[in-house]
């Protein structure tokens, strides 16, 4: 090439080059297996979609009384997380349930398409065979029905539309007991409000509203009254049951009560809280005459016990809460009785949800319709009656004969595997629709991603089935596109779609009229919420009388007392991993049914914790692992819930089902009735196959200050902040330093870590925590956490970054203390596993944080050893993510190789991209102010009680800083001096006062040694802390 | 066989050289039979750690708060019995000790095979063993450094230099001999041995240089003997784990390895001397002496093994009090037990003259030894970290069954160099035999 000038040289040069680059990447050796992909950028870019960028949506995931505002964090076209919404009231947080519905997303058993009779169909075919059918039952007179879970806002008006009211909206461990008590006391089928926040006293007779009972904040109303900076009071809580689950087990007082006399007990408190207070003779009435002696005789409880819990209840405002799964009718009317004799209607109203809530009694309406073949389509959603009740209502045939069964959900379960046709369609995150937990409070929702299969919205079925049906003559066309003038009273079919729908709907209810209709949606979709004022809508009572049946304790050797699980709930997420792997907060026991008694109901029948039980009670016969447990009351044996499914999914088949230990059957206001029955229980002999992460040697904390607790007493009024001095109250006694050494501050062989601008740290209140296991859950999500099975967990080989420790100690005082203390990488200044890492992957970065190079580790696994918290967790194999799983990857954290240590690094990504993002709007040397910093690691997001806050010691201001002030504060290992990142605020409770097992010398050696500590960690908090 | 310093010599320099060469390349069936038995072990053993090596560490039973098991165990009690060669060979000829003549080429062959047996658990216990070149200081582009404040680096130069020095030391001093093999061997075999006894001659210059080397040798594997073990320890005693984190380990660590090293010459050149009947070279006499020297050494561990519930007590730390008296009393306490049991009781027999001389009572109590100094090490490494601080987390290992077959297989790998060793070389330094024995005189010299 003669002619070749300099342009077309350099052209070549890059046209060969470029080749043998992109021909290179094809030589990829694959010598560590990796897949070789290739990467192609969009020719069309997306909305919405920036590689490498999150886009964020406000939307609702759970539904009925459990809705919330969340944000859903989407990565190139999938939901990977989900937060707190940040314009939604409340505290941030996110309960486990919504990573589970996450999680639910993704299932590998999710239902992929439209179906019928097991082949597969378009939905053009499907949605006509249900308009055919529901024309033909139209047509003959016959039903169409609807069964799922509770459901509110725009979904419920089609929903009764389409099946002419005909919607059974019903949970089997919901709350159609609470609205039952409602209507009879009240006259509406509405749940109760309580105002636990303003409360000072809480009786609870079992409801889990720790664990998501209730209403979306209740779990938080209580970690603010229990906050002793709130109102400088701590609230106390009261259990009266047969069984602690993981709400039970952090009552200050727990009253053993027998199953079955809890009515007695609630109905004579509140005649003696009534007489303490006063109340009006119409309720003395309403509440009958029971004594407390008489309740004490039924219920093996002490009197003065009883009479020291009503005196408290009224001088304290209490508010008391009903039973949970084991509830019934009556026990809610006598604890709405009990708060009506306090009269505080800011405690107790009925400004709970709205929404419908139907009984058994509906259920088994509907079964007998079925069975009387009036029903010629039944349309099945996520209520799962033939795995959730007992087999003798005969669900199972009676929908075999119905004309046409239909599943509208995408999750397989034992009752949708009856369904002929299967029209899937699409969870809340990739769908449109409202919520409304309580009066005055609008949730939107909208799709996160696009549908994951060939999934379609509930709505847009029913309208299009409705419509071909004839169901109703469209009213004023509304598409969607443009304002209505005024939206009809009812939308019936008219709206083309289930969006349109919805935001017509939205116009109609929510809107308030202001300015335009398209400003207000747009605002709506970009918050989320419309409204949140909780309206106190006062309670007075309807009814003049009421009839409690004749309650009494339940005889015989062993009573057996359900509960819901704080994880699978009612079974909905038994085949999520999530759910399963998890731990049980208070028996730490995976992928399992067990049993829990306490050791002398456990030595009587010759057990031991894994032992296997046949229980055998009035329905059938399970056989489960024996748990020794001090959470039941002599001769209780307690099951969970929710597991023990038989076609759910893959990972569902595991444990045994509660409910089939029942035979069918109601309370006397059509209730579902789940009461403690009398259980026969004897040892097979053989051994169940339990597996717990917990330690199996011993329970408590062998008295190494990792449950600390102060006497909640010395709180009152002053809190725990300036008037104490730091970790005064936890009694723990530091020993004393050498003076010597002080003088010259020579207390440390090495300096300690300088960090320049931050110290990121944590405060860990053990007085919110509650034990629920969301932050770990939300770990799980956020950090790629790999789910190993029951198998590997047996072998100690669980991945979770944050292990709840639960100690236990037995009769202190005459109360068990219970301590839930979330333990991860404490991102100590003079870690121990820094210096032993041969390779230097872990080091302590310039944030403080003691950072994890994972594709630098070898696994010599020295630093785990080296860590006194135990915290480091080890990849023994590639695990991996069956499809489509791996579509929940967060791309921010990369998945671990075989053969890394991994960790807490307080999700390092979060914090990078916080002050990335910073760098690059003000310059690659700024960073965030304080007051600006707003990234979180995910379990502080989630947290439902704010037992974790995220920091930056370096600012003196900020709330870890001052946290480290607090009287409640310390350290676990502190005599190590590795000058952790993490504090801990004890417990605050009325079992005793550890300050009281010292002289006042003592306690003062004490401040004074841990200021010093401070002093020489070189943090802002500690110089205060030694200004004191 | 008699036991005392004089008893039995050879006669003569040809009957030195007879029989120790005799035994060379004519295996036995017993020697068949152990050679492929050692082979078997370790093949065995390969391919326990060829599984974990493809599924991952999970196939052993090491688990969090154990993350260490019987890898490091054996490691260590390698290392230990790695001791007794270098300090026979080395120190005892620095103090001119005579006893060391008989047994110390064995016994330094045992050292340089358990140092080779030990070097194998650093890399067969790692998560990524294909990165475990990552542990050595070569330049790369990334400018990725290795962490010098770590124990375990220390320990990859302690054991390295140890390993290098020993296996030099052994060399040169094998040097004389094998050029007494190339006299008496033929064809390809000459020429092997002739290359590998490095054209030595025997004439009075190279002696002379070579005693020059040969001391100087000595004096620098010296206090190696003392540094590797004392580095081992730091593994442990630089951790803040309860139970390991002591300044007592060291000295105990050297005293324990010596204690080992010892045992295990013992229970290797006791059936050796009398498969070969070589009573005329190692006798009771040297059993003896290295009785005495377990005798001390256990002393010595025995009052380590005290000091350490001393100090758990005295210093009122609640962790190491708790970690001590845990170990003696917990699920644990059968390895404790059979710790003190072999290691401060058994060895007890030997202080009467009558039973240390007895074979049987020696080769007994020398596999005491050997076990109760594997269980010392497990009950360092296990139990301290089984309950570690956080009570929450405690747990209970044992081994998985590739575990014990990586172990069984490093037996394997030790028994096959140590047995194709007694084929190959001079087990008995035949040159240092042979000072000992009056110098043949002028007329009535025999063929040599």
């Amino acid at each position: 090439m003669p002619q070749l000038n300099r342009r077309d040289f350099l052209k070549a040069l890059g046209i060969t080059g470029g080749a043998s680059a992109l021909s290179a990447c094809g030589l990829d050796d694959n010598r560590y297996l990796t897949p070789i992909e290739h990467v192609l950028p969009y020719v069309v870019k997306p909305d919405q979609i920036t590689p490498g960028t999150p886009t964020f949506f406000a939307t609702s995931i759970l539904s009925g009384p459990h809705a919330r505002s969340v944000t859903s964090r989407n990565r190139e076209g999938r939901v990977v997380f989900v937060s707190h919404n940040r314009f939604a009231t409340g505290r941030p947080a996110v309960t486990s349930a919504e990573f589970f519905e996450l999680q639910k997303l993704y299932s590998p058993d999710r239902v992929q398409g439209p179906s019928k009779g097991g082949t597969a169909v378009s939905w053009e075919d499907g949605v006509k065979e249900l308009s055919a059918a529901v024309q033909s039952a139209k047509a003959s007179g016959k039903l169409v029905a609807y069964l799922g879970g509770y459901k509110s806002g725009a979904i419920v008006e089609l929903l009764d539309a389409f099946t002419n009211g005909h919607a059974v909206y019903w949970e089997p461990l919901g709350y159609d007991a609470d609205v039952a008590a409602s209507e009879a006391l009240f006259g509406q089928r509405v749940l109760p409000f309580y105002g636990v926040d303003k409360a000072g006293y809480v009786l609870s007779f079992g409801a889990p509203f720790l664990s998501g009972w209730g209403d979306a904040d209740l779990a938080d109303r209580y970690a603010l009254a229990r906050d002793p900076n709130v109102g400088h009071s701590v609230v106390r809580f009261a259990l009266v049951s047969g069984h602690r689950d993981q709400t039970g087990v952090n009552a200050d007082d727990w009253l053993a009560c027998k199953p079955g006399a809890e009515v007695i007990v609630a109905r004579a408190l509140a005649a003696k809280v009534a007489a303490l207070k006063g109340a009006a003779p119409s309720l003395v009435a309403l509440i009958g005459n029971v004594s407390l002696d008489e309740a004490a005789q039924a219920s093996g409880i002490a009197a003065d016990a009883l009479e020291a819990v009503a005196q408290h209840f009224a001088s304290m405002k209490g508010v008391a809460l009903p039973g949970g799964a084991n509830g019934s009718t009556d026990l809610a009317v006598a604890t709405y009785l009990l708060n009506l004799a306090v009269g505080e209607p800011e405690l107790f109203h009925l400004g709970g949800y709205q929404g419908p809530i139907h009984g058994y009694d509906s259920v088994e309406r509907l079964v007998a319709d079925l069975k009387a073949g009036r029903v010629g389509v039944l349309l099945l959603d996520d209520a799962n009656p033939v795995y959730a009740l007992p087999d003798d209502l005969g669900v199972a045939d009676a929908i075999g004969k119905a004309g046409l069964v239909v599943s509208v959900s995408s999750q397989p379960d034992e009752t949708s595997a009856l369904a002929s046709l299967v029209l899937p369609t699409a969870s809340a995150f990739e769908d449109w629709g409202t919520e409304a937990p309580r009066p005055g409070v609008h949730l939107a929702r909208q799709p996160s991603m696009t549908a994951l299969y060939d999934l379609r919205s509930l709505g847009d079925v029913l309208l299009v089935a409705g419509r071909a049906a004839g169901l109703a003559t469209p009213a004023a066309a509304v598409d969607g596109e443009g304002e209505v003038a005024a939206a009809p009273a009812s939308l019936g079919f008219g709206p083309t779609t289930w969006r349109a729908y919805v935001q017509a709907w939205w116009q109609a209810n929510v809107w308030d009229g202001g300015g335009t209709f398209d400003a207000f949606w747009e605002k709506s979709l970009i918050e989320g919420v419309v409204g949140g004022a909780v309206q106190v809508l006062a309670p007075t009572p309807a009814a003049t009388s009421y009839a409690f049946e004749a309650a009494a304790a339940v005889g015989g050797a062993h009573v057996l007392v359900t509960y819901t699980h704080p994880h699978r709930k009612d079974g909905r997420y038994a085949n999520q991993p999530w759910a399963q792997e998890v731990p049980d907060p208070t028996t730490g026991q995976v992928w399992d049914s067990w049993v829990e008694m306490n050791k002398a109901t456990a030595d009587a029948l010759g057990v031991v914790t894994g032992d296997q039980v046949e229980i055998a009670a009035d329905g059938g016969t399970v056989q489960v692992g024996v748990q020794v447990l001090p959470s039941a009351a002599d001769g209780v044996v307690a099951l969970a819930f929710g597991q023990g499914h038989t076609g759910a999914g893959r990972y569902a088949s595991v444990g045994a089902n509660a409910a089939k230990l029942f035979s069918a059957g109601k309370d006397g206001h059509g209730a579902t009735k789940w009461a403690p029955m009398s259980a026969t229980v004897k040892a097979t002999g053989a051994r169940a196959d339990l597996v717990s992460t917990f330690s199996q040697f011993g329970m408590s904390d062998e008295q190494r200050n990792f449950g600390v607790h102060v006497a909640a007493d010395k709180l009152a009024d002053v809190g725990d902040g300036e008037a104490h001095h730091p970790g005064e109250l936890t009694g723990i006694h530091h020993l004393e330093l050498d003076q010597r050494l002080l003088d010259k501050n020579i207390t440390d062989f090495y300096g300690t870590p300088d960090h320049a601008t931050y110290r990121f740290a944590m405060t860990v209140d053990t007085n919110a925590c509650t034990g629920c296991g969301a932050c770990s859950v939300a770990c799980y999500a956020e950090n790629n956490l790999p789910v190993v099975g029951k198998a590997k967990v047996r072998e100690g080989r669980e991945m979770g970054w944050i292990r709840i420790n639960r100690y236990w100690e037995e009769d202190v005082g005459g109360h068990d203390a219970v301590y839930f203390v979330p333990m991860m990488c404490q991102q100590c200044g003079h870690a121990g596993c820094e210096n032993v890492c041969p390779v230097l992957a872990t080091y302590h970065n310039i944030d403080g944080l003691n950072a994890m190079v994972y594709n630098r580790c070898v696994g010599t696994r020295y630093c785990s050893n080296a860590c006194p918290f135990s915290v480091r967790r080890f990849n023994y194999h590639t695990y991996t993510w069956p499809e489509p799983f791996n579509l929940q990857l967060n791309p921010d954290v990369s998945t671990r190789q075989m053969g890394v240590m991994e960790k807490c690094t307080f999700c390092v990504q979060r914090l990078r991209r916080e002050k990335s993002a910073y760098k690059n709007v003000e310059g690659f040397t700024a960073v965030v102010p304080d007051e600006q910093w707003r990234s979180v690691p995910a379990c502080v997001e989630a947290c439902p009680t704010q037992a974790l806050t995220f920091g930056n010691l370096k600012d003196p201001e900020g709330a870890v800083s001052k946290s480290r002030l607090s009287a409640r504060n310390y350290m676990p290992l502190e005599e190590l001096n590795v000058f952790g990142a993490i504090n801990y605020l004890a417990q605050a409770n009325f079992h005793d006062d550890p300050t009281a097992h010292h002289s006042g010398g003592h306690a003062s050696e004490g401040h004074e040694a841990s200021a010093e500590h401070g002093e020489h960690g070189g943090e802002p908090a500690g110089h205060d802390a030694a200004a004191h | 066989m008699q036991g005392t310093i004089d008893a039995n010599r050879p006669d003569s320099y040809a009957a030195a050289n007879r029989d120790i060469i005799r035994v060379l390349l004519r295996p036995s069936v017993g020697w068949l039979a152990l050679f492929l038995m050692s082979t078997a072990a370790m093949i065995y053993g390969g391919w326990c750690w060829y599984q974990q090596l493809t599924w991952g560490m999970g196939v052993a039973n090491v688990t969090h708060p154990n993350m260490w098991g019987i890898y490091i165990v054996t490691f260590v009690f390698w290392v230990g019995i790695g001791h007794a060669g270098t300090l026979i060979s080395a120190i005892l000829f620095l103090v001119r000790s005579r006893w060391r003549t008989g047994v110390y080429r064995a016994s330094e062959a045992m050292t340089i095979f358990a140092v080779m047996t030990a070097l194998l658990f650093p890399v067969l216990h790692l998560g990524r063993a294909w990165q475990v070149y990552w542990f050595f200081p070569y330049p790369n582009q990334r400018y990725l450094w290795m962490n010098f404040k770590s124990p375990l680096m220390w320990d990859v130069f302690a054991i390295s230099t140890y390993f290098t020095v020993s296996a030099v030391f052994f060399y040169v001093g094998l040097v004389p001999d094998i050029a007494i093999v190339r006299d008496h061997s033929k064809g390809l075999l000459r020429k092997l041995y002739g290359l590998l006894a490095l054209g030595w001659r025997g004439t009075g210059q190279q002696w002379h240089h070579y005693m020059g080397a040969y001391g100087f040798f000595a004096a620098l594997a010296a206090p190696l003997v003392l540094s590797v073990h004392s580095v081992v320890s730091w593994d442990f005693a630089m951790a803040i784990t309860a139970g390991w984190h002591s300044t007592i380990f060291p000295p105990y660590f050297v005293a324990g390895a010596i204690y080992s090293g010892c045992a295990m010459v013992i229970t290797l050149l006791l059936p050796m001397t009398y498969a070969f009947k070589w009573h005329d070279y190692v006798n009771m006499w040297h059993f003896e002496q290295l009785a005495k020297m377990c005798l001390l050494t256990s002393g010595i561990l025995t009052y380590a093994y005290g000091m350490e519930y001393f100090i758990g007590w005295y210093s009122q730390n609640p962790f190491e009090w708790a970690i001590f008296s845990w170990r003696a009393t917990g699920e644990y306490a059968w390895a404790f037990w059979i710790m003190v049991f072999c290691n401060c009781i058994a060895p007890l027999a030997w202080y009467p003259r009558s039973w240390r001389t007895n074979p049987w009572i020696l080769f007994g109590v020398s596999i005491l030894v050997n076990i109760g100094m594997w269980f010392e090490r497990f009950n360092i490494v296990v139990s301290s970290l089984a309950h570690n601080f956080d009570p929450a987390t405690w747990w209970y290992y044992m081994p998985s069954p590739i575990e014990w077959g990586v172990m069984l297989g490093s037996f394997g790998w030790f028994g096959f160099w140590f047995l194709l060793f007694l084929q190959v070389l001079p087990a008995v330094a035949i040159a240092e035999i042979k000072e000992m024995i009056a110098a043949p005189v002028k007329g009535s010299l025999e063929a040599a």
